[in-house]
């Protein structure tokens, strides 16, 4: 019997802004260090007095010592979160969910398609890949937002953007004064670059819309189901299938994701 | 375990309620307010009910309150410590129905999946179940569909039948053993003619059935192989008021979201009884819901139910046969109902 | 485990369940089977009741605002406080008025009226959802004399033939829904009036299409359905009623289509038929004439006063026919007895010792602009209110508001004091149902931190304005009641103490019939096509579980999060005639102004037929200006 409730305290470190809406929280156990976790996980994280909320964790495993986390405000308990700062506490339960398989992935060419607030999953794998850098393929990022403000991890884009072990390319569905970068919904970027379905795996994070019209490109260029990973996004709030939020027949996003390829995808009863 | 049977004579169950009262809270059938039966912590064996109807708010409130504090938070500045909050106080639920009993062991099997419910087993694991068999099967019930009832072959810790001048107690559980040893010079081994006569009993109850009961074997073909029709489902959706009410006072529903409450300046942290029936229950933050549309959460609430796949993991169907749902349903969407109609293919016609 | 039987707060259904309550906390909600309105079936709002005074902002102590904050004080300070501040406008030659509240008990609303007449002697008091709900009432009295129901929830499902003036049933009365449901399940026909294909018009054997503010012309199709076709009962209609020929006259060139013409047929030839009608989004005068219209058309088809046939209003609040009853009304003394009845005046003065005043006061929206102080109890002016800016603006400009409430509401923020009560899960008092069923709640914890009962702060109130108040408990102050408002002396204490509660005489048999047509106002015009209306259903709507905030909310304040800048309904044909998505801004121009606000899309609505959530209202509030519905012209913005 676990108290599967019960979350352990953690710190926040650091607290950076993304967008005017989106924060990137650095948190660190407060009582005990010991957190291993894949990325794609997710955390519920708990703001004391509002309840608890998913949040995948945005950092690399190869980093345990702190976990990352990039929320936007939407609501009671994000606004909470927010107004929080360094040295404040907050509550951790986790990792939930399955993960990237990331041993599965090593050898192979890796395609990562971001959209808007997802990029965050695809950001912890993405930093443990580039840690291990040799151990993997080709490596292209491709993240789209709506606007320039829009884009999280701004440094970091820069910086990915300069590498010459990854193929970088980044697009705003509408421009900003001062913006100079492509122009168009995420898919545009497919004509940036050279795609190899038979040796590439795609991970595709983002809103369900931008989702649908990636994976479709993605089909056309030859990819096939069990390449393409995606994150399904639920409400989840107890992280063990046990609540029902999450549920999509009789699996749950929660513990059966909320990674899935599109050929488990094709196998949800909703 | 093996059963072992004991019968205990009409006269002798009030001393047995008094030893049970001196180490644990007693829960019973009680006649409550302008005579309905309610389920209540006993004072005197007096208060006890045995000839009664279910009463409509399900045992599983004893094992899964409505409202359940989980974690306490304390703060102290900007230091937070946070504890779990268990509640293993000794309880015995006495004269429970089969279906009921059916319903707890349900839960308790959901809960005992890893990662294991502390909080909920500890609970749990602290009840005594002494269930009281139904010789008369409710108007309304269909556990015989179910595997439910009206008599049980386990999951209870003793199981009561009423023999006439005296009542048959099948122990099934350690737990059910240390209720009756509390107080053993009440008992006395049943002799075989009790157990036969209970056997009887049983084959009466169930033959007073009758033909028409659920076909729920049907209804989970179509229903796990996506054979109903969108349309059936939308068709269903415009007899439901989304009330909610079927899964709150369903003995094997345990849906629940997590909220917090200031109390003293400290806060509770507690899980509180929600429904798949409710628009807000798969909304994410972003705005966007899966299950926006009725029709889309009474399929997903059948899926659970009757679905082969949620079968295969569970070990059964998610309804113990008790009729609560045509009571509770604020429209004509209850279990009976909606099965039927799966099966059928046909709503309303 | 405490279990406590008592009466939903919500709707006017007049539900009863058990509240649970554990080591002093509320628990949960259980449904009773034994209770005459719900036997066991409540909605979402019922099964969730606990959780408004559980998970709502709650007042715990005393508040008195200093330099712009409120800050705690003791009752002794605040009580002072409120005596001083009051009587010092009203020595000033200021005015002071009273609001009481739908979601008060009646021992709440009684007291609060008392206060008024006999303390603060004027007859400015009013409640803020009686704007909404007066005008239907009047409608029903012009015509019978009386105000209340002729039939109960249970008539409805023996129906034959229900006719509906539908906002949306299913949402703001599930358990009346429940009833027309089981009618239709039973064969029953259902003609649903309304401008949206709702839930219970898609269950309608006929959906009369039209748009808000129509509902009128189609009553006038159905009256003339049944006149052209003969089809009314010659008794009633000639011997009960006055007004038979003029009504003929005035509706001989009203043509009825084919489906007003089956719809009469319906009507007429039942045995039992049952009229429902809400609030519309017609503005007053013209919701009073339709309500008018519709309890003529049961009157001439000799539905009104036979048994199992009749006629109920769709009140939106749990206790707006008590309020009413205990005489929260600038024009009404407890009885609902006109301010001048000069036996009603007598009995009172006799009962309160004090000569009542003689002027007709101002009702809630008049009230608010004109006097200098106001007492508040539980009411909320700028969420009930159609004009919440101007309510905001004419508290922000008083000198001196006292609310009572149990909630932190937009009133209590507003005010200068705030005086925390007992929610209904910690007060004793009764509620009075659509039906005219008076049931008691009851207190099952304490109330939270310095909290009191609402009777009690009040009764303190009534003596520190010399007024006699000396209860020693609510039941006290209901045996008052009944000898204040003489309908209620049936109410037998024994009823209350055993059983769910009683219920009002109704007098519908005898009464003579005044009949009535409804008015019809034309709205649209070739510059302006399209018709912008509250959502029929007040306050949220959509969500069971967030209507009625801030009283009962899970999701209502994500709810105004996810739409900041609000929104209107339209069909997708509208939509695609502009061009328009999901989300994208639409100009609305009205011949008063216009507003830009997002569109959402909703495939149910009458084309043309633009709707926005009341609780949004304030962003199209220059498109509406002072009306409840427009017509305008859409474009893209």
């Amino acid at each position: 019997m676990n108290d599967v409730f019960l979350p352990h305290v953690a710190r926040i470190v650091e607290v950076w802004d993304d967008t005017p809406d989106t924060k990137t929280f650095t948190l660190s156990l407060r009582d005990s260090k010991d957190f291993r976790f894949l990325p794609g996980q997710f955390l519920e994280v708990s703001v004391f007095g509002y309840g608890e909320a998913p949040f995948c964790i945005a950092s690399s495993p190869t980093r345990p010592d702190t976990l990352q986390a990039t929320v936007r405000r939407t609501g009671q308990l994000t606004d909470a979160l927010h107004e929080l700062g360094n040295g404040d506490e907050v509550g951790i339960r986790g990792p939930f969910g399955n993960g990237f398989d990331v041993e599965g992935a090593r050898g192979k060419d890796l395609l990562f398609v971001g959209g808007g607030i997802g990029l965050p999953p695809l950001r912890s794998f993405i930093w443990n890949v580039l840690y291990e850098r040799d151990h993997f393929g080709k490596v292209t990022i491709l993240y789209g937002a709506r606007t320039p403000t829009d884009l999280v991890y701004k440094d970091e884009l820069k910086a990915w953007a300069k590498r010459s072990d990854v193929e970088f390319h980044v697009t705003v569905d509408r421009a900003e004064p001062g913006w100079t970068g492509n122009v168009g919904m995420v898919p545009v970027l497919f004509e940036k670059t050279a795609l190899r379905p038979d040796s590439t795996l795609a991970y595709v994070c983002g809103p369900p819309i931008m989702i649908k019209f990636v994976v479709q490109d993605l089909f056309v260029r030859g990819f096939k189901d069990e390449a393409v990973i995606s994150t399904l996004e639920r409400m989840m709030q107890c992280g063990i299938g046990k609540c029902n939020h999450c549920a999509i027949g009789h699996r749950y996003v929660c513990r059966d994701g909320p990674v899935f390829n599109y050929k488990q995808i094709r196998e949800l009863v909703e | 375990m093996q059963p072992i049977v004991y019968t205990i004579e009409k006269p002798d169950i009030a001393k047995w309620l008094e030893r049970l009262l001196e180490t644990a809270e007693v829960i019973a059938p009680v006649a409550g307010y302008s005579g309905e039966v309610v389920f209540s912590a006993i004072s005197s064996p007096a208060q006890v009910l045995w000839d009664f109807e279910n009463p409509l708010h399900p045992a599983k409130q004893f094992v899964l309150p409505q409202t359940d504090p989980i974690v306490a938070i304390k703060r102290n500045g900007q230091r937070h410590e946070v504890e779990p909050i268990y509640d293993d106080s000794r309880r015995v639920l006495f004269n429970v129905r089969s279906c009921d009993v059916k319903g707890i062991a349900f839960l308790t099997r959901m809960q005992e999946m890893e990662p294991a419910d502390g909080s909920y087993l500890r609970r749990a694991y602290s009840l005594t179940v002494i269930s009281l068999t139904c010789n008369t099967p409710c108007p309304l019930g269909f556990c015989v569909c179910t595997d439910s009832g009206p008599f049980l072959n386990g999951d209870y810790d003793i199981q009561l039948t009423d023999l006439g001048g005296k009542y048959l107690a099948e122990v099934g559980s350690e737990k059910g053993e240390a209720a009756v040893s509390n107080a053993a010079n009440l008992f006395r081994t049943a002799t075989e003619g009790e157990v036969s006569l209970r056997k009887r009993l049983e084959t009466a109850a169930r033959n007073r059935f009758g033909q028409e009961t659920c076909h729920f074997a049907s209804a989970m073909r179509r229903i796990s192989t996506g054979r109903v029709q969108d349309a059936l489902w939308e068709k269903i959706s415009d007899w439901c008021l989304e009330c909610g009410g079927c899964s709150l006072i369903c003995p094997t529903c345990y849906c629940f979201s997590v909220r917090d409450r200031a109390r003293d300046g400290n806060w509770i942290r507690y899980r509180i009884w929600d429904s798949c029936q409710y628009t807000a229950f798969t909304l994410e933050a972003s705005g966007h819901n899966p299950h926006e549309q009725r029709k889309d959460r009474i399929k997903r609430r059948f899926f659970h139910k009757v679905s082969a796949q949620y079968y295969m993991r569970d070990g059964t169907v998610g309804c113990v046969g008790c009729g609560r749902c045509i009571k509770v349903c604020l429209g004509t969407a209850d279990m009976p109902a909606v099965v039927a109609a799966i099966r059928k293919g046909k709503w309303h016609e | 485990m405490l279990t406590v039987p008592t009466t939903c707060p919500f709707c006017a259904c007049g539900c009863g369940f058990y509240l649970l309550a554990n080591k002093g906390e509320l628990v949960g909600v259980a449904p009773s089977e034994t209770h005459p309105v719900s036997r066991g079936r409540l909605c979402a709002r019922g099964w969730g009741a606990h959780e408004a005074p559980l998970w709502g902002t709650r007042l715990r102590e005393p508040l008195v605002k200093r330099n712009g904050r409120l800050e705690p004080v003791s009752w002794a300070e605040a009580l002072d406080h409120v005596t001083g501040r009051i009587k010092g406008l009203i020595e000033a030659g200021k005015s002071v008025g009273v609001l009481g509240s739908p979601r008060a008990t009646n021992e709440e609303n009684y007291l609060a009226g008392k206060l008024a007449r006999a303390g603060l002697e004027t007859n400015d008091v009013d409640f803020s959802y009686h704007s909404i709900c007066r005008p239907l009432l009047a409608g029903l009295e012009e015509v019978t004399g009386e105000y209340g129901c002729s039939i109960s929830l249970d008539d409805i499902e023996l129906s034959e033939t229900i006719v509906l003036i539908e906002g949306d049933l299913a949402k703001t009365h599930p358990r009346a829904a429940f009833s027309v449901m089981k009618a239709v399940e039973k064969g029953a026909r259902l003609a649903a009036i309304g401008y949206a294909r709702t839930q219970m018009a898609r269950l309608s054997s006929l959906y009369l299409q039209t748009v808000p503010g129509g509902e009128g012309e189609v009553i006038n199709g159905l009256l003339a359905g049944v006149l052209h076709a003969s089809l009314e009962d010659r008794t009633s209609a000639t011997a009960h009623c006055e007004g038979y020929e003029a009504l003929r006259r005035d509706l001989t060139a009203v043509k009825a289509t084919k489906e007003m013409h089956r719809a009469a047929e319906w009507i007429a030839r039942a045995e039992r038929a049952t009229f429902l009608i809400p609030p519309t989004s017609a503005q007053g005068d013209q919701l009073r004439k339709d309500a008018a219209a519709f309890v003529t058309l049961a009157a001439i088809t000799g539905h009104l006063g036979r048994p199992g046939s009749g006629l109920l209003m769709l009140l939106g609040r749990s206790n707006v026919r008590g309020a009413c009853d205990m005489g929260v009304a600038p024009d009404r003394l407890p009885g609902y007895q006109p301010f001048y009845d000069g036996r009603a005046q007598q009995r009172l003065q006799g009962l309160w010792g004090k000569k009542l005043p003689s002027a007709q006061g101002l009702d809630a929206e008049s009230l608010l602009q004109s006097v200098s102080g106001l007492i508040v109890l539980a009411d909320d002016p700028p969420s009930v209110l159609p004009m919440r800016q101007q309510a905001l603006a004419a508290m922000e400009r008083m000198e001196y508001i006292v609310v009572l409430d149990a909630f932190v509401t937009p009133t209590v923020r507003a005010a200068h004091v705030a005086l925390p009560i007992a929610s209904f899960a910690e007060t004793e008092g009764t509620l009075t149902s659509m039906e005219g069923r008076v049931q008691r709640v009851r207190a099952i914890t304490d109330p939270p931190g310095e909290a009191r009962t609402g009777w009690q702060v009040l009764a303190e109130l009534c003596a520190r304005f010399e007024v006699s108040a000396s209860y020693s408990s609510a039941t006290d102050v209901l045996r008052e009641i009944a000898q204040a408002a003489p309908r209620y002396a049936g109410i037998g204490q024994q009823m209350l103490e055993e059983g769910w509660g009683g219920t009002l005489d109704e007098d519908f048999d005898t009464g003579k019939r005044v009949l009535h047509a409804a008015g019809v106002t034309a709205q649209t015009s070739p510059e302006r096509p399209h018709l912008l209306a509250w959502d029929g259903v007040f306050d949220w709507g959509r969500d069971p579980l967030i209507s009625f905030s801030p009283t009962l909310s899970r999701d209502y304040q994500s709810q105004r999060k996810l739409f900041p800048h609000g929104f209107v309904e339209m069909c997708p044909q509208d939509a695609d005639e502009l061009g328009m998505r999901p989300g994208w801004q639409v100009k609305l121009t009205s011949l008063r102004g216009a507003a830009v606000v997002p569109i959402q899309v909703r495939t149910d609505l009458t084309p043309g037929v633009l709707l926005v959530p009341y609780a949004f209202r304030e962003h199209v509030a220059k498109v509406l200006g002072v009306e409840r519905l427009t017509a305008v012209k859409a474009e893209r913005a």
